[in-house]
């Protein structure tokens, strides 16, 4: 029951992570709330993270380029941030120099994204936002003070279902009318490479809109003949282009000139042919099934992957709801939180013992110590209506009183996948991080973080 | 983007080691590799041998990991010149340079840099990083290479294996960078030994080091690798636009075969 009322729109966007000592953090906070749509910050050679302010990462504040036109200019960093090299031993000149030292204490830019509100307010738009994200390869969930799943949840899980595995199989089949009629139009039907990589390979992905999307590679596309748009993490060379074809068009029925051209490109042109990990959501319409429709391809039904653990003595950081920042003795920040969930998902001993060489982390203060703290994690290739059942059951949970002031749910993306959110280009820099994380309080209060890697939009 | 490849693998005699090498290259992610030979001219006259087809060393390629493809093997000559008469054979049409997919050249002075920047027909010039450069690196010829499309090859191993050739690869490499600004970097191991690859992110962050940005550094393993593969294969045809390919003759065909003329005259 939630006693503060919300102003304006219902999950109020509080704050987009902002780097430690942003001079530019308030006009980072303004930017988002106004305009949705803005282009990501080019990755430029000077700094990183500029535009939308990164999180993380120690940014020297002498390390930034002077306003007019660019001149390079050796700038000494303040702290001595990163190493300068061999900068002893050669005789590095100095006037005129265009590299700066300071980058190289800089991680690559990434996002997180926060915001909060309400899960029964009329307008909430968690379920949105998690049907915006259409492929997931890992779903996990923590809840404290937990020992034993409930019943609905262990039956909610075994609901997940299936999906296929379809070996060598060529593009066009995804194109032909038949596949359309039978399972692009009647509910949603997920499709996307698998083993490819979508900096260095062709990749292929059909979202649940009916929309193909279909990222190539430079050779490709210049054989391929069908109209795209270059990438835009792709630099000043061009090296990979985004072709989108929407298949629930008006003018795309079997005799149009679209439908021709685009089925003798993929068909005869240059035929490309891909393993796609495939599900399909019934909207209870009767008809084929995918594996009777691939059975003359070799199609394989997977089930996804499911593990259960019960930490011991976890220490589980103090939140409030209604305060995304944290106040320095009272609670943490949604930073702090999100750093210590990775942490305990990736199974760092949170410690700090001496004789540990790999981590030096601890829980964030004000912390508890739990006694006990359920961990499930489900793998395979999960579509976003399973994942809102899922958190539907997890709301519910707080139905009856519990000893825990907040669970969590964890959906990470494939990292190899064309489209993030919504139709927003996805690339793979150092890293293709695109993951989402409900924080859901005892009084139905949610926090929403979203986080993207470098070749990324930000999440809407 | 393209796929990473590492276009610096010294040819051993040992096949055995050679195929341990391709499997570490190929677990690591590298879509592509290339076969060095290296030809030393300070040495007693060296000939210059044909290259073997890497299918016949090689039955079987191993599978790049996280994809479903094979790894690509390419040849790949490089010539360590000091004397400027040592730059004939390349000028020669001798028939077994040819037969290389890519030719590479590692000059010693100043003057055979020029000359290789601006006039011979290569795809990569080496750089060296094992001892303190012995000339600076100067505009015109570094631009001019640019503008033809060579490629400067910086090698990381060296650095793996000592601390002392770690600082002149850096020190060389960061010299480099102040008159190329980051274009036309390759950035490939000679490794020997399974343990001295280093996978294609690592080395892309070392392109950091260098004085690299983001993007270039990753490019510097995969865009440009993939440049000078093509420029390779551009040797081989007449200015990257006309390529000929044999095609088989077909005995009974020439038999058989009716003028044109006299067939429209016996349809009719």
């Amino acid at each position: 029951m939630h006693t503060q009322p919300l102003r304006g729109r219902c999950p109020i966007r509080a704050e987009v992570a902002q780097s430690p000592q942003g001079p530019r953090a308030p006009s980072g906070h303004r930017r988002w709330t106004g305009h949705r749509r803005q282009r990501p910050p080019r990755p430029r050679r000077r700094h990183s993270g500029s535009g939308c302010a990164a999180g993380a990462g120690g940014r020297d504040l002498t390390a930034r380029p002077l306003p007019g036109p660019p001149r390079r200019v050796w700038q000494l960093p303040v702290g001595g941030g990163g190493g300068r090299g061999g900068g002893g031993g050669g005789g590095v000149r100095r006037a005129g120099s265009g590299m700066q030292p300071a980058q190289l204490g800089r991680a690559p830019r990434h996002l997180l994204v926060c915001e909060r509100g309400h899960a029964r307010h009329p307008r909430s738009r968690h379920a949105a936002h998690v049907r915006d994200h259409a492929y997931s390869c890992r779903v996990s969930f923590l809840i404290p003070e937990c020992g034993l799943l409930p019943e609905v949840l262990k039956s909610t899980i075994a609901d997940i279902g299936d999906y296929y595995l379809v070996r060598s199989l060529p593009i066009h089949e995804l194109v032909a009318h038949e596949f359309i009629d039978a399972f692009v139009k009647k509910g949603s039907c997920y499709a996307l490479t698998y083993k490819t990589k979508i900096d260095q390979d062709n990749t292929a992905a059909l979202l649940p809109n009916g929309k193909l999307i279909l990222s190539v590679d430079k050779d490709t596309y210049e054989e391929l003949g069908l109209q795209g748009r270059p990438s835009r993490y792709s630099g000043k060379k061009v090296m990979r282009y985004i072709i989108t074809i929407d298949l629930t068009d008006a003018g795309f029925h079997p005799e149009s000139k679209k439908h021709n051209r685009v089925l003798w490109a993929l068909k005869e042109k240059k035929p490309l042919e891909f393993d796609f990990l495939m599900a399909w959501y019934n909207t209870g319409a009767e008809g084929s099934t995918l594996m009777s429709y691939f059975s003359k391809h070799q199609i394989q039904a997977l089930r996804p992957k499911i593990t259960f653990s019960t930490l011991r003595d976890l220490p589980c950081p103090v939140l409030q709801s209604n305060d995304l920042q944290g106040k320095p003795e009272e609670s943490c920040s949604t930073e702090e939180l999100f750093e210590w969930l990775g942490a305990v998902l990736n199974q760092v001993s949170l410690d700090n013992k001496s004789s540990s060489f790999l981590s030096t982390y601890c829980c964030p203060e004000p912390n508890t110590v739990v006694e006990k703290a359920f961990l499930c994690t489900i793998t395979g290739f999960i579509i976003p209506e399973k994942i809102i059942q899922l958190l539907e059951q997890l709301c519910c949970y707080f139905g009856e009183p519990k000893l825990a002031y907040w669970l969590t749910l964890t959906v990470h993306g494939f990292a190899d996948s064309p489209v993030s959110w919504r139709e927003s280009e996805h690339g793979f820099h150092k890293g293709g991080e695109n993951l989402y994380n409900f924080v859901i309080f005892r009084n139905l209060d949610y926090w929403l973080q979203m986080a993207v890697g470098a070749h990324d939009d930000c999440p809407p | 983007m393209a796929g990473f490849a590492d276009l610096n693998l010294p040819q051993g005699a040992d096949k055995k080691s050679l195929q341990s090498l391709l499997e570490a290259a190929a677990h690591l992610g590298y879509s592509a590799v290339a076969l060095n030979h290296v030809i030393d001219f300070k040495e007693k006259k060296q000939e210059i041998i044909k290259p073997v087809p890497p299918s016949e060393l090689f039955p079987s390629l191993p599978i790049v990991q996280g994809t479903s493809k094979r790894i690509k093997v390419l040849t790949r000559l490089t010539l360590v010149v000091s004397d400027p008469s040592h730059c004939n054979l390349l000028r020669s049409t001798s028939a077994n340079i040819r037969l290389y997919d890519i030719i590479a050249v590692f000059p010693k002075t100043e003057k055979l840099f020029h000359i290789a920047c601006t006039t011979l027909d290569v795809d990569l010039v080496c750089i060296n990083v094992t001892e303190k450069l012995p000339f600076y690196f100067r505009r015109p010829p570094v631009n001019m290479a640019i503008d033809r499309g060579i490629y400067f090859e910086l090698l990381y191993t060296p650095a793996i294996k000592d601390s002392t050739m770690r600082r002149y690869t850096i020190s060389n490499a960061i010299s480099l960078m102040q008159i190329c600004k980051g274009k036309n970097i390759v950035i490939s191991s000679a490794a020997e030994r399974p343990l001295e690859l280093r996978g294609p992110y690592d080395v892309a962050n070392l392109g950091l080091l260098f004085g690299l940005s983001e993007g270039e550094a990753k490019a510097a393993v995969s865009t440009n690798c993939r440049a000078t593969m093509l420029h390779g294969e551009t040797r081989k045809s007449a200015c990257g636009v006309v390529y000929t390919v044999k095609k088989p003759r077909k005995v009974e065909e020439e038999e058989t075969a009716v003028p044109a003329c006299k067939k429209a005259k016996t349809q009719a």
